[in-house]
């Protein structure tokens, strides 16, 4: 790219940075880097701009490089949650694309610096994913390529069997057996209304029966477990292995759990800001009509998926619309005229404050069952789609588009991040060290090859028979269903 | 400045990994054969060697949630209709129509396949016999000549003068070393003698027995050369044994030929002609195209032109019997007659007399694929049946009329759609 061009960007970067500021967008620094195409999809697929060497990366890479190829693809952005925020740019887009990328990455900035669950992650992946890759190449070397490869597939299998709000009640497992012996000095920060309770006495029969168990209570951080009791024994390369993909899970999770809010909020403030940028003529008409072009693909509906900009940004502007005219509350909800409501305006004007005060405290659960309305649902007739067995392929066919039905199955979809709850519940079972392992079932059964595949990984990291206790659906009914993978392979009884 | 361009080293991580997952995506490939095989960006593809296909990627695994029971659901948004059909998917291991990443949800990548690994992987797949023993027709073709063995007479023009001068070398040494064991005289007196007596082994020793002084000459003797040194080459008629095969390939063009029969049948020429380039130096193919008539037209019409009118299946044997007769002698080559129909025949008895024709001739094998259809009236299978008494065999997922004349083959398959294709090729393969 022409060094005038680059110059073109900086000055809509200076002009962004301010405009945001002036909407009131607090961000942290944000650098942009302008790469090649190959090296964004390499980012892309990679998840961060460096990361150690494995094949689903490179398929994903492929993926990537397959929809760029066929041109399906939208402008792509990448941010990261680093100080300062570093973002990448396409250096093959026209202007206006970098001027929308570049207006909705400070937006994400926005989130990332003030979304409470973004607060806890460390900000330094880049790097730290970075000094890893090189440390995988060297285990490469001095182990064989096969047997890291092994590790890192077993590790992803689990990668998000960890506790995302760890960091918001980090104890040891020491304090855990002092809390449950009844020792804790001080409350933990987790139990919050523990405080006001009295101390429990703990009979002397269970404090000796907790001094064997492990975990002295269960536990989601299955990946965490296993590295640190797995009774194989693990090596610390491999040790190092699990972690490093134990610590970037973490630090994906918050976008994990964000991604519907995140992506609206960007959606919405970029168009903002570049609403801005016409009426004071940084851009052109012409300009404008490319971003449209788009903006209006950013905000496409997906038949078979629900499209994150355009659920995220609709949701946002409605909050806003409600809280400017007033339309919340019990005066609001229990009116029954229909004329009434549609005219509903106190002129409260507290749309602003919402929606920046609802981006530093939701995440995508809480935000869709929260406020996704009716008028929502309606407006971007969103639905339930099902598919039907045809014998020689699925037939696509909506199935649902009553409004309450979608919005509870949506948000019943959306628990937990869309990841079933497995726990440890024993990791001395049978006091033969076997590790016993329970999914807590909400209504969804267990993919059973993804369940056999992946506790046969969990069983290459663990070295001794692996119990998992599920549930399958019986009709209405479900029933418990017990899966256990040893040497001789894999079987389950009901 | 918060924007710039930093120089990213041209290392291609990506590629790097990816072919580490195309390593593990064969296996993938090897399972779903029957459809990639079917790929219509291999078939009518530029005749490259790499194709691009488009294939799911290997699943990573981990816990994730059955949403309901059997089929899965999801949402959308930009539809209000209850009841309205969105699309279709195949079922799984089912390689898309169309673009790759056409369909969200399920991750589909193009990658590279080497058209001759996943002949290779057929081969496999397949479990064939080894085809390169079989016993093959060989031709023989003259190459001009070539040099053949060493005679000691000869014409000059064919003196091997290399050879010449070694055995005037080894002569000459043979006489020195005779000489001194002669005489009791040095190495270099007797080779100076030698040469005094221009290869004359009397003079000499005649030379040597004189006890004169020798002239102190250079040791490094001159060659003499004898007739009996002389060697001459001899030329030979060069010829070269070559198995070559012939794949006529004879195909129905009449109105009831539509676009997806022809597609059939250029799926199967192009792997069967595949296969047959792994067994044989050289594959040729021939096209005959008929309706009520044959003729010998080129690849581009064969697949392409359609024609209307009427089905005489009768002439399109009787043209290959021809060309057999006058171009491809079943003495020196392999022919492969394979006829695709629909089997609207107006003659079929007519036609199994051609056919028996062409098997008389001692053909390697007569293949005939029946494109039948619902709707179609198809006679020619039936009729061949009847006429060649062919027996219907059956294997786990797929069946076949196999039938024998003399020591010539004949392969009957029915094809409805593209699923049989695989199957198909696999009982002809199996056979032939």
């Amino acid at each position: 790219m022409k060094s005038a061009d680059l110059a073109k960007l900086n000055e809509a970067d200076q002009v962004i940075r301010q405009v945001a500021a002036e909407l009131g967008l607090d961000c942290l620094p944000q650098e942009f880097d302008l790469v090649p195409a190959q090296k964004m999809m390499e980012i892309m697929a990679y998840r961060l701009p460096v990361n150690f060497s494995h094949w689903s990366f490179g398929r994903d890479y492929e993926i990537e490089r397959t929809r760029y190829e066929s041109g399906l693809g939208a402008p792509y952005e990448v941010v990261f949650n680093s100080d300062p925020a570093r973002a990448y740019l396409m250096d093959t887009n026209p202007f206006p694309i970098q001027v929308l990328v570049m207006a909705h990455v400070y937006a994400h900035n926005d989130f990332i610096k003030n979304n409470r669950h973004f607060q806890l992650t460390r900000r330094d992946m880049i790097t730290s994913a970075s000094e890893a890759a090189g440390r995988f190449r060297r285990y490469e070397e001095d182990y064989g390529s096969e047997a890291v490869e092994n590790v890192i597939d077993a590790g992803m299998a689990v990668q998000w069997n960890i506790d995302p709000d760890e960091a918001t009640h980090p104890e040891t497992e020491k304090e855990i057996r002092e809390r449950l012996y009844g020792w804790a000095k001080r409350a933990p920060a987790g139990a919050a209304f523990d405080d006001l309770l009295p101390p429990r006495g703990v009979p002397t029969e269970e404090k000796r029966a907790l001094r064997k168990k492990t975990p002295p209570e269960p536990t989601v951080d299955v990946l965490g477990y296993i590295i640190g009791h797995s009774p194989c024994p693990l090596e610390e390369w491999q040790k190092d292995v699990l972690g490093t993909i134990r610590s970037q899970a973490h630090y994906f999770m918050p976008y994990r759990r964000t991604k519907i809010m995140n992506e609206g909020w960007a959606t919405y403030w970029h168009e903002k800001i570049v609403q801005r940028l016409l009426t004071e003529k940084f851009l052109s008409v012409e300009d404008h009509g490319y971003y449209n072009l788009y903006n209006a693909r950013v905000k496409a509906h997906h038949p078979r998926m629900i499209n994150p900009y355009l659920l995220g940004s609709a949701i946002t502007a409605n909050i806003e619309e409600r809280w400017n005219k007033g339309r919340f509350g019990e005066a609001y909800d229990e009116c029954e005229d229909s004329e009434r409501k549609r005219l509903w305006d106190l002129g409260l004007m507290q749309g602003r404050e919402k929606i920046f005060q609802v981006r530093r405290t939701h995440t995508d659960w809480s935000f869709v069952a929260e406020f996704l309305t009716k008028e929502i649902v309606d407006d971007l007739d969103l639905y339930i789609f099902a598919e039907k067995d045809e014998h020689t392929h699925y037939e696509v066919v909506v199935q649902e588009t009553e409004w309450t039905r979608v919005k509870t199955a949506l948000v019943q979809r959306l628990m937990n991040w869309g990841i079933p709850r497995i726990m440890v519940m024993d990791g001395n079972y049978k006091g033969s060290l076997q590790l016993y392992l329970q999914h807590v079932y909400e209504g969804f059964p267990l993919d059973e090859e993804y369940c056999r595949k992946t506790l046969e990984h969990i069983f290459f990291l663990w070295g001794r028979p692996v119990y998992l206790e599920t549930r399958e659906a019986r009709g209405n009914e479900s029933q418990s269903k017990v899966y256990v993978v040893d040497d001789r392979g894999i079987h389950s009884r009901t | 400045m918060a924007v710039t361009q930093p120089d990213y080293g041209s290392t291609p991580r990506g590629r790097t990994d990816a072919a580490r997952h195309r390593e593990k995506i064969k296996e993938a490939i090897r399972k779903n054969l029957p459809d990639i095989i079917s790929e219509e960006s291999i078939i009518t593809g530029r005749r490259d060697r790499v194709v691009r296909v488009p294939i799911r990627g290997v699943k990573s695994y981990r816990f994730i949630h059955r949403y309901s029971n059997g089929e899965a659901g999801g949402f959308g948004s930009g539809e209000s209709e209850k009841g309205k059909v969105l699309g279709k998917r195949p079922k799984q291991g089912g390689v898309l129509p169309g673009k790759a990443g056409e369909e969200p949800g399920v991750d589909y990548l193009e990658t590279e396949i080497d058209i001759e690994e996943l002949i290779e992987m057929m081969h496999q797949d397949l479990r064939l016999p080894n085809l390169r023993e079989k016993e093959l027709k060989e031709a023989v073709v003259p190459r001009g000549f070539t040099f053949d063995s060493v005679e000691k007479h000869g014409i000059k023009p064919r003196l091997d003068k290399k050879r010449t001068i070694k055995e005037a070398i080894r002569r000459t040494e043979i006489l020195v070393l005779h000489l001194m064991r002669e005489t009791g005289r040095t190495e270099s007196d007797c080779r100076v003698a030698l040469d005094l007596a221009r290869g004359n082994m009397a003079e000499a020793a005649r030379l040597l027995s004189g006890h004169e002084a020798l002239p102190a000459g250079s040791p490094e003797s001159r060659l003499h050369l004898e007739s009996s040194d002389l060697r001459f080459r001899t030329l030979k008629e060069d010829v070269e044994h070559r198995s070559n095969a012939v794949v006529l390939a004879m195909m129905d063009v009449s109105g009831s030929m539509g676009t997806m029969k022809k597609y059939l049948a250029r799926s199967f020429f192009f792997w069967m002609v595949g296969f047959l380039r792994t067994i044989y130096r050289s594959v040729e193919i021939r096209f005959i195209a008929h309706t009520t008539e044959a003729k010998l037209v080129d690849e581009e019409e064969f697949f392409h032109k359609g024609e209307s009118g009427g089905t005489y299946c009768y002439c399109a044997y009787d043209l290959a019997g021809q060309l057999i007769d006058i171009e491809y002698p079943t003495k020196s080559w392999n022919v492969y007659p394979f006829h695709f129909s629909d089997g609207e025949d107006w003659d079929a008895e007519r036609t199994v007399r051609s056919l028996e024709a062409v098997l008389d001739r001692g053909v390697a094998a007569v293949g005939y694929g029946e494109i039948q259809t619902e709707y179609s009236a198809s006679v020619l299978m039936r009729t061949c049946e009847r006429g060649l008494s062919l027996q219907l065999k059956k294997q786990q997922d797929y069946s076949y009329f196999e039938g024998k004349r003399g020591e010539s083959p004949f392969l009957g398959v029915v094809i409805r759609g593209k699923d049989d294709l695989y199957p198909a090729l696999r009982a002809f393969l199996s056979q032939a």
